[in-house]
This record gives C-alpha cells, structure tokens and sequence, in this order.
C-alpha cells in the first residue's frame, strides 16, 4: 500500500485539503464524520499548515491534530517575504511535524500560488522534502483570481518560478480564473473548486494504489511529470447514460473537464488516463485504440483500467510543452509590478513634492 | 403494823428457801451423783427420791433403763441413752425441783451415769434393790406403750434411678414397753427399698428408736406419689397389741437426666418488614444454641437456599468443633435476592446423629430504579452516541 501525505498549505491549500478530507468520507454528507470514517484508498496522512490560526479554525473535515498552526500573528499579510521568513524560523517543528506520520512515497503540496503563508512555504517545503524523503513531490498550485489584485499577481508569478527552481516530480495547476466560468459566484466557485480537485486527487490516489486490469503506477506517473517542462493539469470526465468509453476518455481532455486552460492536443507533453468503471462499459480494445490515436497528439500516453461498479470515469493528466496562459498570467504579473512601481514613484515624488513645500523651514510658535 | 411485818418477813424467808431450788434448777453442772451403779442398785437423793438402775443394754444403742420414785410421784421408768444429754431426761419433784440423768457409759451390768439437779442436795443413801421385788412391783403397775412414728426423707424430689433416704423416729411415749413392733412399710410400684426393718427391738417407755431405709428408684414412671402411712403393730408387756401410723408423704420422682447436646437453630433476616430490594444486599444472621446439658462434638452447618438467592459474603455453612451447653455460636451472613417474589432460607445444623432445622421468609420486590430500567437500558445507547459525537466533534475541533 502505497504511503502518501497530502500537505494543504494556506487558506486555500487548506481548504482543498479539507475538501479531500470531505470527499474520502464517501457520500455521507456534512455529518459523515461523526459516525463515519475516512475511506483513503491508500495509506493516507494529511496535514494543514498555516499561520492563520483562523483559516485552520473553519477547517471542517480535517482532524485538529491534522492541522498545524505555524505561529506568526494571523498569517503573512500575503507578504511572502515575511512567509519565507516565518517558515525558516518554524522549519524544524513543521518538519518534525511531517515526520510524525512516518515515511511517503508520494507526497503532494497543495496551495495558492498568490497568497502569502502558502506561496512562500511550497518552495521552501519542497526543498525540506527533497531533502528529507526518497518521494515523489507532485505541487498542485491553485491560480488566483486575475482581479484579486497585483500583489497576488506578483506572488503567484514568483511562487510558480521559484517552484519550478525546486524542481519538484511535478507541478499541476488548477486555475480560479479559467474554472470560475463554470461556477456562479465566487463562493461556489471557491467550493467547486475545491471539490474538483479535492476528488480528482483521490481518484489519483485510488488508481496508483490498486490492482488494476491495465496498470499504471507510480512510476508511470513519474514519467508523465517529467514530461515537457514538467508543469501539467487534470482532466476528467463522467460518461452519459448513453456515452461510450471513447467518448469518456476524449471528454477527460476536453477544455471543459480540465483545471487549466490548456490546448492538450497541441501542447501536451505526456499523459496518463485512469479509466474506472463497471467492466461492461470498458471495451479494452476500444480503449486501446483511442489511447493509440490519443498518443499521436498529445504524446505518450499511460492507461490505466480500474474495474469499479458505475458508469465510466475518466481521470487524465497531463504535462506541458508550453503553457501559454502562463505567459499570460506572467506578463500580467510584469505589468503590474511595473505598474505599481511606477504608481509607487509617482506617490513617492508627489510626497517629496509636497514636503518641498517646507524645506528650509521651521515651525514657529 | 404488826400484820404487815408478819407477812413481809415470812415472803422473805419463803424467797430465801426457794432460791437454791431455782438455782439448781438452772446450774446444770451442779453434779448430786455422778458414778456407777450396778443393774439392781440403786441411791436416795435427799431421803424422798430413789433411782435405781433396772438394766443396761449396748446394742443398738448404748442405754441404761432407770426407776424412779419420789414423794407424791408415781413410779417412773426412763431409759436414757448415751449421749443424749441430761435436758432430755427431766425428772420433776412434788416441790417442783427438776433433776436430770445423764448417762456417760454402759458397760455390761453397770452404768455410768450423772445427776444434776440442786446444789444443795445430796445423796442420802446406796441400796440395793431385790429383782424380784422391783419385778412384782412393775407387774403389778399398768404399763401402756404408745408409740409415735414419724416418717421423713432426705429430699422431696428424687430422679429415676436415684436413692431417697427414709427415717422413721419412733418415740414410746407411755408407760410401758412396747414390743414385737413390726414395722409394715408401703412401697411404690417399681420402687425398692433396701434394708427396711420390718420388726423392731422393744422400745421402753420413753424411749426412742431411729431406723433407716434406702428407697430406691428403679422403674417408676416420673410424677408425684404419695407414699402410704407406716403402720406399727406392737404389743405391751402384757401381751396387748397396739398400732400405730405415721402420716402419709409426698414423694416427686422425676425424669432421670439424660446428659445430651441438644441444638437449636434460628434465622435473623434484617429488613424493615422482611422485604428485600432485588440486587440489594441484606444480611441474615444464624445463631445455634445448645439447649441441651452436654458439650456437642464436631457441629455443621447446611443451607438451603432459593436459587435466585446468592451468597455475597461471609461464609454461610461453617463448622465448630463443639458448643457447651447454654453456650452459642453466630454469625452474619451477606445476601442478595434478584428475582422478586417470596423467598424461604432453610439451614439445617447438623451433629452426632442429630439434626435441627430453621427457615425464614422474607419477601423480594423490585427496587424503583428497576422501574426505570428499560429506560435507562434505552439511554445507554443514545449516551454513547452523544459520547461518540462529542468525541468526534472534540476530535474536528481546533
């Protein structure tokens, strides 16, 4: 059985980790965890970490001995400089912390990319990690709303650079911007979201750890990762009452299914399709070959056939040639920086200019 | 004048002739004779009072038979036994004097005897008297015995198998000898007596005779008897027959005491009531007392109790190695009931051969915490989920 920490950094790493924690108490409902246990499909250990004692408070899923209060104050202002900071003084306790729960071979770092506690922990975490663990360190980094502000702009473009640096098994995104469109407002978003990647990540967890008709394991998967420039997303897709496998498996690619606005079939690197479902819907041949005609696109694809009761589901991953929505976001970031060092200029000489007013005088009384 | 001294000097002189006689009457150390005389002599005390000595006899008892006259005084014979002491052979004198005998010691023949009487009196003269005369004498006077009996036993009340001592005293009280006594005695049924006499020796005038018997008691069934009056048959010397009778006595004859352990056993259960809470403890306590009149050898102790009925401390069939008599041994003993309805405790005490037995009721009934037990049987659960959800939402609470 496979061993594998979830760590949720932040307020939104958090609460996709509570998410998850929600989700792997099956169909149960808000009240699942009072009589009901966690169903991890794997030897599953979570922790949320924060410096807002109030952010891990409204966690609701989540054990309190699963959350661990990093003490600064009530966060990091989203001042990532002061986060980086904060988790160098805290190191060795966040460390020790992760090391109660034993040893991983997978571990996943959920957390925003623009926020303050989150965006600076992951670099410096993976480092610790990599460090620490013979494991696999998949990053799901969450983009922010693009109207959140120019600060959370910066961070994220700083977050995702110096990610990369650390060079983590892997960078998935899941993007606010692109999956608001399928929400109402931002709360449902937010929640929608969070469930999104809370249930493809378990799917993950399900397909690596089990015994399956076509296998894909952790190997494989370390293989996608280090496909492209090693940033990906997740697809998925529920098959119809009267879809067939194929059109599941081409749904899960599907701009619609993904967490990132990506042209998959242009700038895919490699993949990874997870297929689960009753057997009488999986047509191994038929699979076969959509994934034949799939690999001529996208690249090497992995499969995967997982035989549960249901209608078919399809969870597919991806990496990356090129990422063109995040030179987008990037040149944003630029923009915004230069825009705010600018403004940040001109207040700073209307001010000197205004303090002119006064030079070489003195106050008289 | 002159009548009055007259009459008080001649009280005078009659107080001063009396003293001595009132004196002697009252100093009985005062010895007018004290020696011995041969049978058939005799002595004169101040020339009006003769005794003489008819005969002495040793067997039964050592006595000596005396004749005595005086002025004015018919003859009278006294027989005085040794040791008797001279209180009980008075004889008074016309004038009122009193002298008395007293026998020391009888041999053969010869007598030793005393007589005490006033101090100033003396013996006047020793004589011999002639058989045949004193005879003649005493045959010619009418002679009477009268015989007196009386019956007494050592004890009222006697137990099987036990002994009662009768005593007959027997006393002549005329004038004569009387003799050829027989001596019929009753019995009771299943009773024997031992060494009864059923004819006596002569008794002479005056005298009395002692004569016991054992009674046995073998084979009487216990209750009250009276013991029938003892008839004498006698006849005087000349040849009369006479009887007499005692009176009747009471005689109780009881079980004959059988020494045995006898024991008995009692059961105590405290409670108001002799109602018991089912489940609740209550104790019982057991006391075994020999009643009997002998120690006990080894003694146990069995129970009998409702199944429903537990025993929760102390031990509840115990042995003792002995119980004295009019002792006792208890203990207490711990209990519970858990059905409710009427429960009955029987112990049985156990010795030799033997077996007492003892039981005790008591009622059971459900306490009122019973009432609520389906209730409480029904919040258990709903308590452990509140405890389980509380755990559980402890365990989500940051």
């Amino acid at each position: 059985m496979l061993n594998i920490l979830i760590l949720g950094l932040g307020q939104c790493g958090n609460r996709v980790l509570d998410a998850v924690n929600h989700e792997a108490f099956g169909s149960g409902g808000t009240f699942a965890k009072y009589y009901s246990r966690q169903k991890f499909p794997a030897s599953v250990k979570t922790i949320a970490i924060n410096t807002a004692i109030n952010d891990l408070k409204g966690l609701t899923d989540t054990r309190a001995k699963d959350r661990f209060h990093v003490p600064h104050l009530h966060g990091v202002g989203a001042n990532r400089a002061l986060g980086k900071k904060v988790f160098d003084d805290n190191k060795e306790q966040i460390m020790s912390e992760i090391d109660k729960r034993g040893s991983f071979e997978l571990i996943f770092i959920i957390t925003s990319a623009a926020g303050g506690s989150g965006s600076s922990f992951a670099p410096l975490l993976v480092k610790e990690l990599k460090k620490a663990y013979n494991a696999q360190i998949i990053c799901i980094a969450v983009l922010p709303f693009r109207e959140e502000g120019s600060i959370f702009l910066q961070n994220t473009a700083f977050c995702i650079r110096e990610l990369v640096a650390e060079s983590p098994n892997g960078i998935l995104l899941v993007d606010n911007q692109y999956l608001k469109k399928y929400a109402g407002d931002i709360k449902s978003a937010y929640d929608k979201i969070n469930i999104s990647v809370a249930r493809r990540v378990l799917f993950l967890i399900e397909a690596l750890n089990s015994e399956m008709l076509m296998v894909t394991d952790l190997g494989d998967l370390k293989t996608v990762m280090n496909g492209g420039i090693g940033i990906g997303t997740m697809g998925y897709y529920e098959a119809g009452k009267d879809g067939t496998i194929k059109s599941a498996i081409l749904g899960s690619f599907k701009p619609s299914g993904l967490l990132f606005p990506a042209n998959v079939y242009n700038e895919g690197a490699r993949a990874m399709l997870i297929i689960k479902g009753d057997k009488k819907y999986l047509d191994l041949d038929l699979i076969t070959k959509t994934v034949e005609e799939l690999s001529t696109d996208v690249g090497q694809v992995f499969k995967g056939v997982l035989i549960k009761k249901g209608r078919p589901k399809v969870l597919s991953l991806f990496t990356l040639n090129s990422v063109p929505e995040l030179e987008n976001l990037y040149a944003a970031a630029a923009d915004a920086i230069r825009f705010e060092m600018d403004k940040r200029e001109q207040s700073k000489k209307q001010l000197d200019d205004a303090f002119a007013h006064i030079d070489e005088l003195e106050p008289i009384y | 004048m002159n009548g009055v001294r007259i009459l008080v000097i001649a009280t005078f002189f009659v107080f001063v002739l009396m003293t001595p006689v009132v004196v002697a009457s009252g100093n009985d150390s005062y010895y007018i004779f004290d020696n011995e005389l041969q049978v058939n002599e005799g002595i004169t005390i101040e020339t009006s009072i003769h005794i003489e000595v008819v005969e002495v006899k040793r067997i039964p008892l050592e006595r000596a038979k005396f004749r005595i006259t005086s002025y004015q005084r018919p003859e009278r014979m006294i027989t005085v036994f040794k040791e008797d002491g001279p209180q009980a052979n008075r004889y008074e004198t016309y004038s009122g004097a009193s002298i008395y005998l007293d026998v020391i010691g009888v041999y053969s023949d010869s007598v030793q005897f005393r007589v005490s009487g006033p101090s100033n009196w003396r013996v006047t003269d020793y004589y011999d008297v002639d058989p045949e005369e004193g005879g003649g004498e005493v045959d010619e006077a009418v002679t009477v015995p009268k015989l007196k009996i009386t019956r007494t036993l050592d004890i009222s009340s006697v137990q099987q198998g036990q002994t009662a001592k009768v005593t007959f005293k027997i006393k002549n009280d005329g004038n004569g000898t009387a003799s050829e006594i027989e001596l019929d005695e009753p019995t009771i049924k299943g009773a024997y007596r031992e060494g009864c006499p059923t004819t006596l020796d002569d008794i002479a005038a005056g005298a009395t005779e002692r004569v016991s018997y054992d009674l046995k008691i073998v084979d009487v069934e216990p209750g009250t008897y009276e013991l029938n009056p003892t008839l004498l048959n006698y006849k005087s010397e000349s040849g009369t027959s006479y009887s007499s009778e005692s009176s009747s006595n009471v005689l109780v004859i009881v079980a004959e005491e059988v020494l045995a352990p006898e024991l008995e056993i009692k059961l105590t259960i405290e409670s108001d009531d002799d109602v018991i809470i089912c489940g609740e403890r209550f104790s019982v306590t057991v006391r075994i007392d020999n009643t009997g009149n002998a120690t006990t050898g080894r003694i146990t102790v069995k129970s009998h109790l409702p199944d429903d009925v537990r025993v929760a401390g102390g031990e509840i069939d115990p042995v003792y190695e002995s119980i004295k008599p009019g002792d006792y041994e208890e203990y207490e003993v711990t209990m519970i009931a858990y059905e409710p309805g009427k429960h009955v405790i029987k112990m049985d005490v156990l010795w030799a051969d033997e077996e007492a037995s003892a039981s005790a009721e008591f009622w059971a009934e459900r306490s009122g915490f019973d009432k609520y037990y389906i209730y409480i049987l029904a919040a258990i659960p709903i308590v452990l989920i509140l405890l389980w959800l509380i755990k559980r939402r402890r365990e989500y609470s940051f």
